[in-house]
């Protein structure tokens, strides 16, 4: 029998592996391009 | 271990040296060491704090714990994260904004110097020996699954860890941390996502779980036991007291961009940890089925791992495993640092420039690297006296949280003297229920298996009963200090745009619904805790619903207004 209770939490997990692969490098590309502004100041 | 998977974990090691090495040119004076220069975003934020908290500490005590004992444990990890909720909604946004580095420097600020120095010279203490335990776990960890024997490869992994540590949070300070941190978040899920399933399959999944382990194994919420109702009663409060006023977490928190993203990094932390922390005890239940009658429980999650996963694939889930634990480490290595450099040295050396400053920070990494290395060698000598640390510190902590939070932003009246008194005397009283196993003044035994919760209740009570009475037999506080402290509730000038303003008590509709909500979850979470002092077995689903929407609570109220 599928084991909802597992596999759902493991899915939601999964679903925060992505998301917190995907937003940090959009927040670390703002901040490098920050970093690089103020440099260049 | 093959060749392949040494191969993997030392790339692994290399490539997080040279990202947290890498930050080295964005340190451009002591605030960017300690706290990033406050640039850190939510998401980033989010993860470092995670990654902080979550070490082998819970991987293989919390696999070990639930082997032994069954799936209460997991109740110190979610409570630990409805405690970040909570301190991200009503406490941590007050201090981000009174733009402190330390929980010394904030209690200077409400109190005075000597309450300044006495929590300054604990923390140091604590976290030293803190760092010492992280170390040696994974010291013990990689040699457990290498194989690797005797003095000459335990002084070689811990070389290993520290001085990779070392290096790069010396170089690279709270940029260092936050992002290796992150990596080092993914890594450890990931090797979470696969260990489960390969546990699971093995054991039936939830269904051979629930048949072949003893009943109440797969209970949540248990009248009798070590992890019973009142331990998490407990263990809530201590996590209360953890969320808002760790150093390690603090200074990770103080290096948000701003109020809204401290507020919704802290609860983002919270909400995405809970479903991971199922994921760190099913792997113990899992295990005493697959290898019964271990010697030490904590093997359980070595055992699993080293009989059931394929080469290559073990390298992977290593490199997750270990990721955790050196994260932890640079991040309370910087907040030794911190602590030494923020709250003892500038105040002895007042007049020092950008640069001495900073490589005083860089050279107090290494000597608290040093410490740790010391305390790692004399863990295995002191054998139980971790534990016996361990609750030493359950006992200092809840009075901190006492005079430092509780009455600190909310009682105007609450002066230096009972800050002090009121500190001492919780652990003071602490440390004789512990040593006495009775309760003070009543002489009640304290009962099997209960010392920890009611040592956390009497410290607590007693700092409660004591900071007012000394403080109101006492001068009251300089309004100067009450004045910058009780501004902080409000929103300040930082707070310039709509984005980064945050309301502690909200003013929209939809910010009252959202906090709204979170309440009707804490109470039916206490419910269902109170509803296991009976043994109902509807205390579990109550208190688990409970839960959710206390996250689903505070999750609305980080994106409203």
């Amino acid at each position: 029998m599928f084991d909802w209770i597992t596999w759902g939490i493991w899915a939601i997990a999964f679903f925060i592996l992505v998301v917190f692969i995907v937003q940090p490098i959009r927040e670390f590309r703002r901040l490098y391009r920050e970093h690089q502004k103020d440099e260049a100041e | 271990m093959t060749f392949l998977d040494y191969l993997i974990i030392f790339v692994f090691l290399g490539m997080v040296f040279a990202l947290g090495s890498w930050f080295y040119k964005w340190i451009g004076n002591p605030d960017d060491f300690m706290v990033t220069g406050r640039s850190i975003t939510p998401f980033i934020l989010a993860a470092t704090l995670a990654a902080t908290n979550i070490n082998l500490y819970n991987f293989v005590g919390y696999a070990g714990t639930s082997y032994a004992h069954g799936i209460g444990i997991v109740w110190q990890e979610w409570t630990g994260m409805m405690s970040l909720v909570f301190s991200g909604l009503f406490v941590l946004p007050i201090l981000r904004r009174l733009r402190v580095r330390t929980v010394p420097e904030y209690l200077e600020m409400r109190y005075s110097r000597g309450v300044r120095g006495l929590i300054g010279v604990m923390w140091v203490f604590r976290l030293g020996a803190w760092l010492g335990v992280v170390l040696y776990l994974a010291v013990k960890v990689a040699m457990n699954v290498t194989g690797s024997e005797g003095p000459l490869a335990f002084a070689g992994w811990i070389a290993l860890f520290a001085l990779i540590s070392i290096i790069y949070t010396a170089l690279g300070g709270m940029w260092a941390v936050a992002l290796t941190n992150v990596l080092q978040f993914v890594l450890m899920l990931a090797a979470l996502l696969v260990i489960v399933p390969v546990a699971m399959a093995k054991v039936g999944w939830t269904s051979g779980l629930l048949a072949q382990l003893s009943p109440g194994s797969m209970e949540f919420v248990v009248r009798d036991g070590p992890y019973n109702w009142l331990f998490i009663i407990a263990i809530f409060l201590l996590g209360i007291q953890w969320a808002s006023t760790d150093q390690g977490l603090l200074q990770t928190a103080f290096s948000a961009k701003n109020i809204r993203t401290v507020n919704r990094g802290l609860i983002l932390a919270g909400v995405i940890m809970a479903p991971i922390a199922y994921l760190t005890v099913i792997p113990g239940l899992a295990a005493r089925i697959l290898h019964p009658g271990l010697a030490q429980p904590d093997d359980a999650m070595g055992t699993l791992l080293a009989s059931n996963l394929p080469p290559i694939v073990l390298g992977l889930v290593l490199c997750g495993l270990l990721s955790s634990q050196v994260s932890t480490i640079s991040a309370n290595l910087n907040a030794t640092s911190t602590l030494f450099v923020n709250d003892f040295y500038r105040l002895v050396k007042r007049e020092v420039s950008d640069k001495a400053t900073v490589f005083v920070l860089r050279l107090m990494i290494g000597v608290s690297g040093v410490i740790m290395i010391v305390f790692a060698y004399m863990v295995p000598r002191i054998g139980t006296a971790v534990e016996a640390y361990l609750t030493v510190i359950s006992i200092l902590d809840m009075p901190l949280f006492v005079m430092a939070i509780f009455y600190g932003l909310l009682w105007k009246r609450a002066n230096w003297q009972g800050a002090f008194f009121g500190y001492l005397a919780g652990a003071g009283f602490g440390i004789y229920t512990q040593l006495t196993q009775q309760v003070p003044l009543f002489g009640i035994p304290v009962g099997e298996n209960m010392a920890f919760a009611v040592t956390a209740f009497v410290s607590a009570s007693a700092a409660l009963i004591v900071t007012p009475l000394v403080s109101l037999l006492t001068r009251p506080p300089d309004p100067k200090k009450i004045t910058a402290v009780w501004a902080a509730r409000g929103t300040t000038a930082e707070e310039t745009d709509r984005s980064s303003t945050y309301h502690i008590v909200p003013r929209t509709g939809a910010g009252k619904a959202s906090l709204a909500i979170w309440g009707v979850g804490l109470a039916t979470f206490f419910v269902g805790v109170f509803m296991g002092s009976t043994g109902s077995h509807y205390a579990s689903p109550v208190a688990i619903t409970g839960m959710v929407i206390y996250f689903a609570g505070g999750l609305m109220r980080a994106y409203t207004e």
